[in-house]
């Protein structure tokens, strides 16, 4: 009875150590294991012979380099496109404006797999521009390697410096800048030294932020890298051709990557504690309208902006009614033909991507809501280390995890390959560190005097919980599950890595049609992908009247 | 109506004391003050009454009945908080009745109640309005109205008025004051503002780092306070270090002044506690001129419509404020005589 009085009185503690369980098991455990197999020496005994070996291999060390250079060479393309685009946009009121407010769901929701294979369709060796450049009798150069991944990614990733840096230019404070042409410095001059130094720390975080997903990048790499050898495609493809053989080799490749992202990730912390400005709020300066020119370049810049970055959606419709034989496509010849396919015929991947994404948006938002909670509102001894475990999937790419995970727990005491269970698992503790940020963010801002306002009313903490927090979170918590949604379904990385037969989601069917060159077939299970992606991701937040980008 | 008592109650936080050992008694019925500055100690021991903190040493009863290890939801208190606390996705009806669904009362008798606590907090039409849509006034109203409306054992406010403009905070004084005499809900209030405690308690337990400084009636506080730091906190006070130079007489810079010393003995020093509208300003007169007075001159002078306060300084040499109602202004660098009440009280410093 005791117990059970004080379990109700406080039972924080108990369930902060059950989510510290459950990451140690399904996180740090398996990234242990990965670690202490890339330690393994021939003779049983511990050596760094998986390191040297890699090193020694030329295939590898050039993976390392390229994923460094390639990584480096988006995260500038996105700054310099990124942030031009968010001063015009937070300074300037232009002809079609409104447009770039698809720019975020666009590009944030649309799965990866889908823009590699689109791209593909569009300008790879049979794609519909490349072919009609060809018939025109001009020079096609491929599209495989560097620039099809610098080109994609870029398309990809600077919509993260672009919103990054919109917020920190909308909560700088225009009194800043007239203090500065009041002291006599020129509008350019003000830029450089007053606005620039402010912005400097958005740019960078969330510079480093698309450099760890460069990093991670699986699915882009592996459809458009063509004969530039990555970091992640070489661990996979390891992964795949040793299944149950030697793991001292992928497991060093995958240490490797988890340094990197690792390393990027220090250095964003250093650069937030460091160069963090504390601005006091003031008003942002309005938008000015462009003269005639200028907004007619920018009208055009930003339509074809949003033409790229929305054109995978286009050509992944077009493609699923588009007759198909193989690698094929007839475009301009309507057929149903893919789709009755993808619909009727092999269902399998839809039905498991709808059970799995479904299991993991209840699962990963109910966890994340907990753990966002103890960490904030319930502080206790153990809450720095929960603090700590919930970033720790940050730091593993895809394709890492799932290694890890298979590594973990294919055989021993918990076996959970081949099950749904792990599936959904990769899905969960990927997007958790998202999850718990934006929950967090939510919760910072409700008081805690309201808790204790319904608890000296004569309501138990946990009820309160329930009966107050969450409904105040309410908002809070459907954005992140239409996200968990939209995430989880368009997984591969990691899940490609885990599954086995019978396990095929969407995302994995499309990466395997695309390779065996059924494009016709990949287009229709995109088709259906991209509806079940979009559908909850235009019409909730208007219905549940909620803004899914607010809290990023 | 319930009788609390803190019985040598500690509270340590990490590294920091910040309650020692501290004993008090709140009468049944009574509204009792909470008074000092900011980490003196009053929030966590009104926490500790609430629930909220729990002791590190010392018991805690409501009447008889040992709540120290009670958890907060099942010591039927009513909390008023600084911030409000209202529930945002309930409406004011709903926020009221909340206390009243969680002891599961029949719902004719929670619709009674709950309009019957609005009406005394003039809410009745605003009941099915969110907290978002009421100005700061209505908020703090309701949530007296969630706290008073379950009949608690104990109300505890935690400086419920200072997030109002002045003038609403005069009216919200009233209110809590007509609600508090009319139930007699033993009422536990925490603020560091003296004059707001001066007007509202039976009580005032004067706080200093973690224990209590004095404790008395506002009257008592006011006209016999036995420490330099109490005489300074409630109401303004010029604080002068001075000799007792026999019982009733102290002196000060080579005068003496006819002054209460309490129980302080003869060759002891101590701080004469003069009230700036206490002392009487004269013009004209030499040094010590007699009949208790003090010689000084004008430095500043600030008009205050009802009164005037001036800055003298003493011929001696500190520096004092007097506030004047008398029509006769003072110019500045005009010598002046202060007449020392001879019930001005001498403090241990």
């Amino acid at each position: 009875m005791r117990a059970l009085a004080r379990w109700l009185a406080w039972p924080w503690g108990l369930l902060t150590l059950l989510c510290l369980l459950v990451l140690a098991v399904f996180v740090v455990l398996p990234i242990g294991v990965l670690t202490l197999n890339s330690l393994k020496g021939a003779d049983g005994g511990y050596s760094l012979a998986g390191f040297a070996k890699v090193l020694a291999t030329p295939e590898y060390l050039q993976a390392i380099i390229n994923t460094v250079l390639l990584a480096s060479a988006v995260t500038t393309c996105t700054v310099a496109l990124g942030v031009p685009l968010a001063y015009v946009v937070a300074r300037h009121d232009f002809p079609l404006k409104r447009w770039l407010a698809v720019l975020p769901v666009a590009t944030i929701v649309i799965p990866e797999v889908i823009v590699g294979q689109s791209w593909l369709m569009v300008l790879g060796n049979n794609g519909l521009v490349s072919n009609f450049l060809r018939d025109l009798g001009l020079p096609v150069p491929s599209f495989y390697g560097w620039t099809g991944l610098i080109f994609s990614m870029t398309l990809v990733y600077y919509t993260y410096i672009y919103l990054g840096v919109l917020a920190a230019l909308r909560g700088f404070d225009g009194q800043l800048e007239e203090a500065s042409l009041s002291l006599g410095a020129t509008p350019a001059a003000t830029r450089w030294r007053v606005l620039l130094p402010t912005l400097a720390p958005a740019v960078l975080v969330n510079a480093l932020v698309v450099f760890t997903l460069v990093v991670g990048n699986f699915a882009l790499s592996s459809m458009l890298g063509g004969q530039v050898p990555l970091l992640s495609v070489q661990t996979y493809s390891l992964f795949v051709s040793e299944v149950g053989g030697d793991p001292v080799l992928q497991s060093s490749l995958s240490v490797i990557s988890i340094i990197l992202v690792a390393t990027a990730l220090l250095v964003q912390k250093w650069a937030v504690e460091r160069r963090q400005v504390h601005m006091t709020p003031g008003r942002a300066p309005a938008a000015q309208a462009l003269r005639s020119w200028q907004g007619g370049v920018f009208t055009v810049g930003v339509t074809a902006l949003v033409a790229l970055s929305l054109m995978p959606l286009v050509a992944v419709f077009v493609g699923a009614f588009t007759e198909a034989r193989g690698p094929v496509m007839h475009w301009g010849k309507a057929s149903l033909r893919s789709m009755e396919r993808a619909l009727s015929l092999e269902p399998e991947p839809i039905f498991n991507s709808l059970f799995f994404a479904a299991t993991a948006t209840v699962v990963g938002t109910a966890l994340a809501v907990l753990v966002s909670y103890l960490i904030v509102k319930k502080k206790s001894r153990l809450s720095p280390l929960l603090d700590a475990a919930v970033v720790v999937p940050l730091t593993i790419s895809g394709t890492v995890l799932g290694i890890a995970l298979v590594q973990s727990f294919n055989t021993g005491p918990l076996v959970l390959t081949g099950t749904a269970f792990i599936m959904v698992l990769v899905y969960v503790v990927r997007r958790l560190p998202f999850g718990v940020r934006n929950a967090s963010s939510m919760l910072y801002n409700i008081p805690t005097s309201i808790e204790e306002a319904s608890i000296s009313l004569g309501v138990t903490p946990l009820r309160t919980f329930v009966q107050v927090v969450l409904p105040v979170m309410k908002g809070a918590i459907f954005s992140a599950a239409i996200l968990m949604w939209a995430t989880s379904i368009s997984e591969l990385s990691a899940s490609v890595v885990v599954y086995s037969a019978g396990l095929e989601t969407m995302p994995i069917a499309i990466f395997r049609q695309v390779d065996t060159g059924r494009l016709g077939l990949a287009s229709a299970y995109g088709a259906a992908l991209v509806t079940l992606i979009l559908v909850p991701v235009l019409v909730l937040p208007k219905l549940l009247r909620i803004n899914l980008f607010s809290l990023k | 109506m319930t009788r609390i008592t803190i019985d040598q109650l500690s509270k340590r936080f990490d590294k920091q004391t910040v309650l020692q050992g501290l004993s008090l008694v709140i009468e049944e019925g009574s509204f009792f003050t909470l008074l000092g500055p900011s980490g003196c100690g009053k929030t966590t021991l009104l926490r500790c009454i609430a629930g909220f903190n729990v002791p590190d040493a010392g018991r805690i009863l409501f009447d008889g009945d040992a709540v120290t290890s009670v958890p907060a939801y099942e010591r039927n208190i009513g909390m008023v908080f600084q911030d409000y606390a209202l529930f945002p996705d309930k409406t004011v009806f709903d926020n009221v009745a909340y206390g009243l669904r969680a002891r599961k009362r029949p719902a004719e008798e929670l619709r009674q109640r709950t309009e019957e606590a609005l009406a005394q907090v003039g809410l009745q039409a605003l009941a099915a309005r969110f907290p978002a849509q009421l100005s700061g006034g209505q908020r703090q109203r309701v949530a007296l109205a969630r706290a008073m409306v379950i009949k608690p054992r104990v109300l505890l406010m935690d400086e419920p008025l200072s997030n109002l403009d002045a003038k609403l905070r005069l009216a919200m004084r009233d209110m809590i004051l007509e609600l508090q005499r009319a139930t007699r809900i033993t009422t536990v209030f925490v603020t560091h503002d003296q004059e707001e405690a001066l007007a509202l308690s039976d009580q005032i337990a004067v706080m200093q780092e973690g224990r209590v400084a004095q404790q008395g009636t506002p009257q008592a506080l006011y006209a016999t306070p036995q420490w330099a730091y109490v005489a300074d906190f409630i109401g303004s006070a010029n604080l002068l270090p001075v000799t007792v130079a026999a019982p009733g007489r102290v002196a000060l810079a080579g005068l003496q002044l006819d002054v209460d010393t309490g129980s302080l003995a003869a060759g002891s020093s101590g701080q004469l506690v003069l009230r700036p509208e206490a002392l009487r300003l004269k013009s004209g007169g030499a040094q010590g001129a007699g009949g208790n007075t003090l010689g000084a001159r004008v430095l500043s002078r600030q008009y205050l419509g009802a009164k005037t306060s001036y800055r003298v300084a003493l011929d001696a040499g500190p520096e004092l404020r007097v506030e004047d109602t008398g029509a006769a202004a003072h110019a500045v660098g005009e010598a002046v005589q202060l007449g020392v009440d001879t019930a001005s009280r001498v403090v241990a410093a």
